[in-house]
């Protein structure tokens, strides 16, 4: 189709399809290893994503702000309908295809040690790497059919990922619960995607959303009501995948899963391919449903943050945060905030997928205290940590660079693209009536919740004294950061977090050359107040908090909201969305299920029992019939042939006198016959 | 007058209790004699009717050869008998039935 392509352009997509396909090979690979743990298995993943990394890193420099690279064959006709599949590489795709391997590089690393002794390991590093394959490819691929297949593929490799441990009833669960509600979304996707080919008759990615967008021009508008199903579509597959309220609950369980997973997957890259998707279909969207969208963000922005204030699983809070965040991208997709939206989702895998590190590595060392102790103690929970900054100096660094990036504080890269996003919420809210206003304050807002979670938590871990030697003295302490497979991620991961690697203002965050690559915005301009009241108030007020909660954790101060209070219990129990689903969604689904069992057993097995019955008996008279009318019948012809061949063979007794007799007899009876006639 | 008809009743009564003895009799020799019994009432017949033809005695002629056969199938009969005898031991003849079947 594209005969004009250049040569260059031609090794471009051969580099980007050998970028994803060879964590596919490695997957192969792994799958045919022998025996259950090989040491092999690691770094053969491990060696598929570096190089993955290096030619993603070239294909970004070829791609990255120059023209656009689509290549694309056909695939297969039905009718008239002829479907293409190929390569589409925009400086969304390799950004994101850069971003995925560049985190999946050092979460593969920080694995060969963290899981290469698990008894399964083969199986863990073959799912990793399928998990790259569906991810890389979910990036690059230009046909809405093939991106909802790898779409499918990351929820199904994340189901297995979180359910590793599968003989963990809660993992089992936990899987259970993501994979369902990522089934919902997908629903959503699919419905969407439908609506789309019927309007449009194209799968196209970069036909229908590119340049020369086909769902812009006025032509072809999609008829009324469908916009708003193929909006909701879009929006439920994108609220289950980046764990949007109200499809979030999923997210928190799926920690369940090794840690490394949950940095790689449920932390940096899959929960971002929601976020993604609303970057590939954005011009899709009205103005209407751009606000809804910026409203379900900052929500569930706002709500996780509250939720993660009070938790005390380690894994959790992080969860949680990772929500918050995600909120923030789709909040920020809302208001028309395109490119900082994609720029958050570039710095919070880097600081995320680093704290998730961190998480492991804390978690494994609480793992040998309790082993060794043979504590009854769950090792993620932060309430028995405390003073590890300096048994694991280095982890403790890298702790707090991903916690300030988080925070959003300057000279990380956090601060660029948070703070990006407020300004942007406020220029946008400017002009509209109070309730609008509520988005970008109620962004703000979280951001402070953000600092003081994370304060909690770094305060919680890392400082004071260690909670156990409290508790019981004998409790030596002997914990540390881990070999090089621990720290050599953890020092690349916290070098990203820092602002050198997106922007070298480390104050302003118009100058990030990631913005760069996508369509330009008002907001990049320096043109009203906000721009530098917004980063300098917030983070003013994010130090006061971070203070604060300093004082409260590390200097015992008061809390603000006793515990027990219900503003505590609303923000521990998670707001009771659980609760509410299991009442008013899983019991009745499981109530459902044990009516439609009983019917199964009463009813149609019952009925199914009747027909048995019915057949029974017919066959018994039948079988009656049979023996005594058919058979009867034929025993009669059999008994009296039998009787004629008896009685005939009477005659033949070989006795010659009677033979003569009856000879006799005959000739008289003819005679007596003649006579008689 | 003796006439035809006496030499037939006397013949018929002769065949009969052949007939009789053939049946009856549970000695083969006995049942030979049965045999020579019907015969002679067959031979008596022949040389009654005889009559209506005097001058080439066809009746007397056939009578003596009907003699002499029914001498000859005897000496058989009597050869086949002591054969029989000395397979089965008896010469009953409702004994012998492997003729059966």
């Amino acid at each position: 189709m594209e005969n004009f392509l250049q040569a260059i352009d031609t090794l471009t997509i051969r580099f980007a399809l050998a970028a994803v396909l060879l964590p596919l090979l490695a997957f192969v690979v792994n799958v045919c290893l022998p025996g259950k743990s090989n040491k092999a298995a690691g770094w053969i993943s491990t060696l598929a994503i570096l190089v993955s990394a290096v030619l993603s890193i070239f294909v970004f420099s070829k791609v990255w702000n120059q023209h656009q690279v689509h290549q694309q064959q056909l695939w297969f006709t039905i009718g008239e309908t002829k479907l293409y599949a190929g390569v589409l590489l925009n400086n969304l795709s390799v950004l994101m295809l850069l971003l995925v391997s560049l985190i999946a590089l050092p979460v593969h690393v920080y694995s060969t040690a963290y899981m290469g002794k698990d008894e399964n390991s083969k199986r863990y590093f073959a799912y990793l790497s399928f998990f790259c394959f569906s991810m890389l490819a979910l990036v690059v691929i230009d046909s809405l059919v093939l991106f909802y297949i790898f779409w499918e593929l990351v929820g199904f490799s994340s189901y297995l990922l979180i359910g590793f441990w599968y003989t963990r009833s809660k993992a089992v669960l936990a899987n259970k619960k993501a994979f369902i509600m990522n089934r919902i979304g997908d629903i959503g996707l699919l419905a969407a995607i439908a609506i789309l080919f019927t309007v449009y008759h194209t799968f196209d990615i970069d036909q229908l959303f590119g340049a020369n967008a086909l769902v812009r021009t006025t032509a072809f508008e999609l008829p009324g009501g469908w916009q708003y199903v193929a909006f909701g579509g879009i929006a439920l597959a994108v609220a289950a995948k980046s764990a949007q309220f109200p499809l979030h609950t999923w997210l928190p369980d799926a920690m369940e899963g090794p840690t490394s997973v949950s940095a790689l997957i449920h932390a940096a890259t899959m929960v971002a391919a929601g976020v993604f998707l609303l970057g590939r279909v954005y011009p899709v969207f009205t103005e209407s449903e751009l606000t809804i969208l910026a409203i379900i963000g900052a929500f569930t922005a706002f709500m996780a943050a509250t939720i993660a204030l009070t938790q005390n699983d380690l894994k959790r809070i992080l969860a949680y945060s990772t929500i918050s965040q995600l909120g923030f991208m789709v909040m920020a997709m809302g208001i028309g905030a395109y490119s900082s939206s994609l720029f958050h989702l570039a710095t919070h895998a880097f600081f995320k997928c680093l704290l998730f590190l961190v998480a492991g590595i804390v978690i494994h060392e609480m793992q040998h205290v309790k082993d060794e102790y043979k504590l009854d103690i769950d090792p993620q929970n932060v309430l028995y940590m405390g003073g590890l900054a300096k048994k694991m100096p280095l982890t403790f660094i890298s702790a707090l660079i991903g916690g300030i990036a988080l925070i959003g504080l300057p000279l990380t890269s956090g601060y660029l693209s948070k703070d990006g996003i407020l300004i942007q919420a406020f220029e946008w809210s400017e002009g509209k009536s109070v309730l609008f206003r509520l988005i970008p304050f109620g962004a703000m807002l979280t951001s402070w919740l953000t600092a003081f979670y994370v304060t909690r938590l770094i305060v919680k871990v890392f400082f004071g004294e260690f909670k156990l030697s409290q508790i019981n003295p004998g409790i030596k302490l002997h914990v540390s950061d881990g070999g090089w497979q621990y720290k050599l991620p953890m020092v690349f991961l916290s070098v990203c977090c820092l602002f050198p690697a997106f922007s070298l203002n480390p104050v302003l965050y118009e100058h990030a050359w990631l913005l760069n690559g996508f369509p330009r915005i008002t907001g990049l301009d320096r043109v009203n107040i906000y721009h530098t009241i917004v980063p300098a108030g917030l983070n003013i007020l994010s130090l006061f908090v971070i203070y604060w909660a300093y004082a409260v954790y590390v200097m015992d101060k008061a809390l603000p909201f006793p515990e027990g209070g219900w503003i505590f219990r609303l923000s521990y129990h998670e707001w009771y969305i659980d609760k509410i689903y299991s009442k008013i969604i899983v019991a009745p689904v499981l109530t459902l299920g044990k009516l439609a069992r009983w019917f199964d057993i009463n009813i149609i097995d019952g009925f199914i029992h009747l027909l048995e019955r019915i057949g029974i008996a017919f066959s018994k008279v039948a079988d009656w019939t049979d023996r005594n009318i058919i058979d009867g019948f034929l025993h009669l012809v059999a008994s009296i042939v039998l009787g004629i061949g008896n009685f005939a063979r009477s005659f033949q007794g070989g006795r010659v006198q009677y033979y003569l007799f009856s000879m006799l007899a005959i000739i008289l009876a003819i005679f007596l016959f003649k006579i008689l006639i | 007058m003796i006439g035809l008809s006496d030499f037939l009743i006397v013949s018929a009564g002769l065949f009969c209790v052949g007939l009789y003895v053939i049946l009856t009799k549970r000695n083969a020799i006995q049942v030979l004699i049965g045999i020579e019994m019907m015969l002679n009432a067959a031979i008596l017949n022949l040389v009654a009717f005889g009559k209506y033809d005097r001058f080439n005695n066809g009746g007397q002629m056939f009578a003596l050869f009907a003699i002499v056969l029914a001498a000859a199938t005897t000496a058989v009969a009597l050869a086949i008998i002591l054969n029989v005898y000395k397979k089965y031991k008896t010469i009953d003849p409702n004994e012998i039935h492997e003729l059966k079947d």
